[in-house]
């Protein structure tokens, strides 16, 4: 498959009055024309700020993309000036983001704000950019789109709000869309609605997709390959199976182990990760995960690791690498055990 | 919508009748009396009864009150007792007029620099325009207008001699529809300084409010979202951040509106103006009951109106906000 995104030695601060926050750390990682990657991390792990970074939405000052490289279709978007950026934006590449009830304009109807899009990047009238719109509601399942699109954003329920969002990402054919932890704030059973709608589109349209969460469980039928990020770096990255069956970074292994599971017979605790992560002003030395690791070696605390890799498309930063089922079933029991 | 306005108008009775009541007692619970001087003179005591008499005053206070709403009822405010020839409806007549020009057009002003200052000042946050128009906003809300009238009279009316000093609607006595006045140059050179006067500081004000809540509002993620789909900074400002930054504007817009038509009392006597502003005040140390009534009154319309055409603008503004 065609490359589509690469982004490389990625590397975003910002400068606050209390210090420089070290928020996206050398990332580097790939995707590939109509692939998914999910990104996984906890809340501020620097997952948003890299996909922000990626779509120059970074606010400016305090933040600031250091380092890096992110070549899209052929070109690097940190290089374009902001008039070519613009015409990526909502047209190449589309977002969606993690709020739906804070991330559509409460005082425009539905129709302006999926229309302008329309209008600025494929040039279409009034006229054809409403058909398009009423099309575009229809896709994501809005029903009486014809009506609904002269609408305001509160008479829609929050999971009604997310397909308009997607609507709105989806309305110039993006090659890629990238989705901010769409389903955080909705509830679970539209959360699973969401998920199937992205999917489905995703198999129609052919786009590639970013899909960032914390939420580990949620990726397994969704995403191709997993990137796993810590404290703004990437630890772990390797196709979907892999990464529920063979994970090899001791966060990563954490993560899946503080995932209530269905089909286990005894009904056992979660295991959860203990302490906190690392202040990214005051960034360790060594490796970020170290202080909360229970495989950590004198190494760890020293030298931070490199993403190493382990298998094919496998790659994992840790001294460590801990392997296998057994590795699992230590931890929870060092877990419970404390 | 119509049938909340008129809903809106029907408690106005209400609210104007409680600040009626109000102002009637408080007035008259004021020592001292309007008969008490004239110039710097006491009156003979017979002549006060007299007086007293001729405007009813020496009735019990719950007649007199019954009196003054009798009257009202009929669109009648009443004599003033210090001004003898004239009536509280003849004041207002020959001064609102001016003084609701003076306050509306110094109102454009401020809302002609003040939107654009303000709207420029957060599109270049934290950037030498922002400083600027921020330190020239701050110099305008500090200035008082005592001190800005007199320097443009000296500058403008005195060194240079390009306008007129002072005595703006000295001359007129008919405006179309009793305020809007004739679009003459004489009329223009006599509003120019005043309006600059009062409405420096109104613009100023609204340019750090209009900064303010814009710089709140790009903050939101509806913005982001906006950003996102690669639309200018410029439709972002216009399209998306405006409408939601106004509510603020507009919330203040309505008691300002009311405050400025009905006169400034420093402003008009430095132009020599003669306009309401005064009478709010002088009708106070006159005890002069039925000019305080009249304008405490006058004020109150005003702002039920100013604040009703707010509520219906948020609504435009807003569409959350839905009456029923």
């Amino acid at each position: 498959m065609a490359r589509l995104l690469d982004v490389r030695n990625l590397e975003t601060r910002f400068y606050t009055q209390d210090g420089v926050v070290h928020a996206v750390n050398g990332v580097s990682f790939h995707v590939d024309e109509g692939e998914t990657l999910g990104i996984v991390g906890e809340s501020g792990s620097g997952k948003s700020v890299t996909v922000l970074s990626i779509m120059r939405l970074i606010p400016s000052p305090p933040g600031k993309i250091t380092n890096g490289e992110v070549i899209f279709e052929g070109r690097d978007l940190l290089k374009i000036d902001e008039e070519e950026m613009r015409e990526v934006r909502g047209n190449r590449i589309a977002m969606i983001f993690q709020d739906p009830m804070t991330s559509l304009n409460p005082v425009l109807t539905i129709e302006q704000q999926i229309t302008e899009a329309l209008e600025l990047h494929l040039g279409m009238n009034h006229q054809q950019a409403r058909r398009r719109a009423i099309e575009l509601l229809k896709m994501v399942g809005i029903p009486a789109a014809e009506q609904r699109i002269d609408n305001y954003p509160h008479q829609f329920s929050g999971g009604m709000r997310q397909r308009v969002m997607i609507a709105m990402g989806l309305a110039c054919n993006p090659r890629l869309l990238i989705a901010d932890e769409p389903t955080t704030a909705l509830d679970v059973t539209i959360q699973a609605q969401i998920v199937e709608l992205v999917k489905r589109l995703r198999d129609e349209i052919g786009m590639a997709i970013i899909w960032i969460t914390h939420d580990l469980s949620l990726l397994a039928g969704l995403a191709d390959r997993i990137i796993v990020m810590y404290a703004g770096q990437v630890v772990e990255s390797a196709p979907t199976a892999d990464i529920y069956r063979n994970p090899r970074h001791p966060y990563t292994i954490g993560l899946l182990q503080s995932i209530p599971r269905l089909d286990e017979k005894r009904r056992e605790r979660l295991a959860p990760i203990e302490g906190l992560p690392p202040d990214l002003i005051d960034y360790p030395q060594g490796c970020p995960f170290a202080p909360r690791c229970r495989f950590a070696v004198e190494r760890c605390f020293e030298e931070d690791p490199p993403l190493e890799k382990v298998g094919p498309e496998h790659e994992a930063a840790c001294w460590v690498k801990p392997v296998g089922q057994e590795v699992l079933a230590a931890w929870r029991a060092a877990v419970l055990e404390s | 919508m119509t049938k909340y306005v008129i809903r809106r108008l029907l408690w106005a009775i209400p609210v104007l009748f409680a600040v009626g009541t109000v102002t009637f007692f408080l007035a008259r619970a004021l020592p001292g009396g309007p008969f008490d001087f004239a110039g710097d003179r006491s009156l003979p005591e017979s002549v006060v009864r007299n007086l007293e008499r001729k405007y009813n005053l020496d009735w019990p206070l719950w007649k007199q009150f019954l009196a003054y709403w009798w009257d009202l009822l009929r669109g009648d405010l009443g004599p003033s007792f210090r001004s003898r020839s004239l009536t509280v409806n003849d004041i207002i007549k020959q001064t609102f007029p001016v003084s609701f020009q003076l306050g509306m057009l110094s109102l454009l002003l401020g809302l002609a620099i003040g939107l654009p200052a303000g709207i420029i000042a957060a599109l270049n946050h934290n950037t030498w325009l922002d400083y600027t128009s921020s330190f020239i906003a701050i110099l305008g809300v500090s200035i008082p207008n005592i001190v800005l009238g007199p320097f443009l009279i000296w500058l403008f009316g005195v060194k240079l001699g390009w306008l007129p000093v002072a005595r703006w609607g000295a001359d007129y006595t008919e405006f179309y529809l009793g305020f809007i006045p004739p679009m003459t140059a004489k009329f223009w050179r006599h509003a120019i300084l005043p309006t600059i006067t009062l409405g420096t500081a109104l613009s100023a004000s609204i340019a750090r409010l209009t900064r303010a809540s814009l710089l709140q509002v790009i903050r939101e993620d509806y913005i982001r979202t906006a950003r996102a789909k690669g639309l200018r900074e410029r439709s972002i400002i216009l399209g998306h951040a405006l409408k939601n930054a106004l509510i603020p504007v507009v919330t203040i817009l309505g008691p300002l509106f009311a405050a400025v038509v009905t006169g400034s009392f420093i402003t008009e006597q430095i132009f020599g103006i003669n306009g309401l502003g005064r009478h709010f005040v002088q009708s106070v140390t006159n005890r002069d009951y039925p000019v305080i009534m009249g304008t405490a009154l006058l004020y109150a319309v005003l702002l039920i109106i100013a604040n009703l055409v707010v509520d219906v603008l948020y609504a435009w503004l807003d569409p959350r906000i839905r009456y029923e």
